[in-house]
């Protein structure tokens, strides 16, 4: 997507973020911990989770009914928990003003929905006393847009309410699409961004997954959202420019070898939108995915200028979640770093089912 | 619509008007574009008994299920055991898309497109299965060539890589049943931006145990049929299926003397922020206000709703009362497709779009079958039971979903002989 020829005050800007992560909730944790190199993952707990793995990226005691109170909480799952508190933060610490206008200000929110919650809820329909006594209030939380849903009715977000999902990808691919709706005038500011939750049925599917080849790595959960508006709408709210979004690139590749390819090309057009050069590039945080895609990753940045900000290694695999922890990584390196500001970041994706993706922005 | 040209100049950003090109359907009425067209006009039904998994203890077990279908009959690069069904039925759905649209697999390589596929529920199927292995066998035990293909992202990444495209943006959209016409607003804004050429758009989803009790423990499977606005309408027949639709700008259409089925004029998104599973008249109507907004027409436009129109009690005297709220008391017909397919879930929207764009395209207005006696409380005309011939202009495409999320889609009438003044 072209921007270069936008007038500055209508690019699409971040002016807010709130994550939770493997540091814990908030933005600080999150700072502070990527900043230190601290590893997030931990020895998990396998008589609470029976997984088969050693290690997880958890968000430390993460207890929906304590975060949220009891009201409204009582069928609310991992990913939705995670998902309603991360943007209630984002809201309460930046959307001063949004709430005047709740049928403009809306969600795109990147998840692949609870696996848990579906295999739960077809469990009790195969073992209960019949077919059909399941709790009613769960039925909800087995389809996929259940995190986006419930994040708007607790915070009222009555403008558009999107789920998007693509894997490894889905975090560029839910900025992505708010950019897209905010430019065709379906709002004036959108959350967007990505949640996934620790389940042992997700470890158990994801233990059998392609990792390229190599062992897979600890799983990670946690969410990274941000608040994307005009520059025009962010100065108008009193809200800081954190980082103008330059534009998204995406491909395919149809096997693992030419995934690089594929990404190269990618930052070369995003690059060439936003009229600047790969040594303008002052931070990349790549996607690390392991084996062979990671290598792709590696040889497609080759020529690419820049610190590089590992991100998974740290927090663990967070699937759905994983690129707008790497989004979430730059504005942190950006918000402890004024040097930084008007330098170029660029943050890439490989999804093992196709997907590359790269999406540039200029901070400050 | 006469004001159309300048209804689609209003925005500065749209710079590119969208039409649809070809069609693709998997559905309990018929497969393919010429046998569904068939199964509408002739208000055929696809109910039947479900057999896609056991019901035994349940007192009644219709769906809108696809007997037929054979994966193999349209994958030719990727081995069936790689897809779920609802990715079978996608990229089936997207093959005969392109097909109809009269391109090869390499006229969509060559272009810049976007690949988005809605979805509620996945591949469910297979999670149903890996769930019954798992009580049946231990909770370790697990499928591994099944446990690799349940990701969400499959349905649109099965397409890309069954076409061979790589210069695309490929996106899967699980905003639950109002997915479908997420997807195709989203390929309309992508080419109306400029930002790629051409779109395969839609939904997918397959028959599921979990959804199917889901729905009966809420008490809202019908017993027998669906009868959307029926005074004694019973509720839902689950069903499965996938719509995939094609589409591109005019200039691209008009340049290699492609058919067009309709223009995209538009569509509108809203959240009732209220309830998860109860629909918000004042919201469903925010959400078609918006729709007209963005397709620049009036209510007086509209020539007939395709309506979300579940056949619950509550959905449709909802639906039809936000309806009246945006039209007043002249309401153009509004008729449920699902009626004859079922609720198709995330390809639900897509398949009424398919529809919308037939009806568009042929002169006719498809009906809503099993209908006995209107239920004054919805007071529409839902085409009982046979489908009429019409000229039509413009159509309306509610979706409606869990979550409450709306999205209504808007297409318009194309006329060959009409100047290109794009």
């Amino acid at each position: 997507m072209s921007t270069a020829a936008e007038p500055r005050e209508r690019q699409l800007v971040i002016s807010g973020w709130a994550v939770s992560s493997p540091y814990g909730l908030g933005r600080r944790a999150f700072a502070e911990g990527l900043l230190a190199r601290t590893a997030a993952t931990a020895p998990v707990d396998t008589v609470k989770w029976p997984v088969p793995y050693e290690d997880a990226g958890l968000i430390p005691g993460f207890d929906i009914k304590e975060v949220l109170g009891r009201k409204g909480t009582r069928s609310m799952d991992r990913a939705t928990g995670i998902a309603v508190v991360t943007v209630g933060e984002l809201l309460e610490d930046f959307g001063r003003g949004l709430a005047a206008d709740p049928e403009k200000t809306g969600l795109v929110l990147g998840t692949s929905g609870s696996v848990q919650s579906i295999m739960d809820f077809t469990k009790d329909a195969l073992t209960g006393e019949k077919p059909y006594l399941v709790d009613p209030a769960r039925f909800p939380n087995t389809v996929m847009n259940c995190p986006t849903g419930q994040s708007a009715i607790r915070h009222t977000l009555k403008g558009p309410n999107v789920t998007v999902s693509g894997g490894s990808a889905t975090g560029l691919l839910a900025l992505n699409y708010a950019s897209r709706l905010l430019r065709g005038g379906h709002a004036n500011a959108l959350l967007a961004g990505a949640a996934e939750e620790y389940s042992v049925q997700r470890a158990r599917l994801e233990r059998v997954a392609d990792h390229g080849g190599a062992e897979a790595d600890p799983l990670g959960e946690g969410a990274a959202l941000f608040l994307l508006e005009s520059g025009d709408a962010a100065r108008d709210g009193g809200r800081q420019v954190l980082a103008t979004v330059l534009g998204s690139r995406f491909r395919a590749f149809p096997e693992s070898g030419r995934a690089g390819a594929a990404l190269a090309r990618c930052v070369e057009e995003v690059l060439a939108d936003a009229g600047a050069a790969p040594e303008d590039i002052a931070l990349v945080a790549p996607g690390t995915p392991a084996g062979l895609l990671g290598k792709q990753e590696e040889s497609a940045l080759d020529g690419v200028a820049g610190e590089r900000i590992a991100v998974r290694p740290l927090v663990g695999d967070a699937t759905a979640a994983s690129a707008a922890f790497q989004l979430a990584a730059v504005l942190a390196h950006a918000g402890a770093r004024p040097a930084l500001v008007d330098r170029l970041a660029l943050v890439t994706a490989l999804d093992r089912d196709g997907t590359v993706g790269a999406t540039l922005l200029r901070l400050g | 619509m006469s004001d159309r040209t300048a209804a689609t100049g209003r925005r500065p950003a749209a710079r590119h008007r969208v039409v649809i090109t070809g069609l693709g359907v998997v559905t309990s009425i018929g497969t393919g574009v010429d046998a569904f067209a068939e199964g509408l006009r002739g208000g055929r039904s696809g109910a039947k008994p479900i057999s896609a998994f056991d019901t035994t203890g349940f007192a009644h077990s219709n769906a809108c299920e696809i007997t037929d279908f054979e994966p193999e009959a349209w994958l030719r690069e990727l081995p069936a055991d790689e897809l779920g069904r609802a990715a079978q039925f996608a990229v089936a759905g997207a093959r005969m898309a392109v097909a109809d649209g009269g391109l090869t697999e390499a006229d969509v390589r060559a272009r810049r497109s976007l690949v988005s596929v809605g979805t509620t529920d996945g591949e469910s199927r297979d999670l149903d299965h890996l769930t019954g292995l798992q009580v049946a066998q231990g909770e370790d035990t697990l499928d591994p060539v099944v446990a690799r293909r349940v990701w969400p992202g499959r349905l649109s990444a099965g397409i890309v890589r069954e076409l061979g495209l790589e210069d695309v943006e490929t996106v899967t959209v699980p905003t639950a049943c109002a997915a479908g016409n997420y997807a195709v607003g989203y390929g309309y804004d992508a080419i109306s931006s400029g930002d790629v050429e051409m779109a395969l758009c839609g939904g997918a989803d397959a028959l599921c145990r979990k959804t199917f009790t889901g729905f009966y423990r809420l008490g809202t499977i019908a017993p027998d049929v669906c009868r959307p606005f029926d005074a004694d309408r019973q509720g839902i027949l689950t069903g499965e299926g996938a719509g995939i639709l094609l589409m591109e700008s005019l200039e691209s259409a008009l340049a290699r003397g492609a058919r067009i089925y309709a223009e995209v004029l538009g569509y509108g998104l809203s959240c009732d922020a209220s309830h998860p599973v109860a629909p918000d008249r004042d919201s469903i109507a925010r959400c078609i206000t918006a729709a007209h907004a963005n397709a620049g027409i009036t209510p007086a436009d509209v020539d007939f709703i395709s309506a979300h129109g579940t056949g619950t009690r509550a959905n449709d005297v909802t639906e039809v009362g936000a309806i009246r709220q945006v039209f007043g008391e002249d309401l153009p017909r509004t008729v449920s497709i699902k009626s004859m397919i079922g609720h198709t879930m995330g390809a639900a929207s897509a398949l009424a779009s398919a529809a919308c764009a037939l009806a568009l395209r042929e002169g006719f207005i498809p009906p809503t079958i099993n209908h006995r006696t209107t239920d004054p409380e919805c007071g529409v005309d839902c085409v009982p039971n046979e489908a009429v011939e019409a000229d039509l202009k413009v159509v309306q495409n509610n979706g409606l979903a869990f979550g409450g999320n709306n999205a209504v889609l808007v297409l318009g009438h194309w006329e060959d002989e009409r100047s290109a003044v794009a």
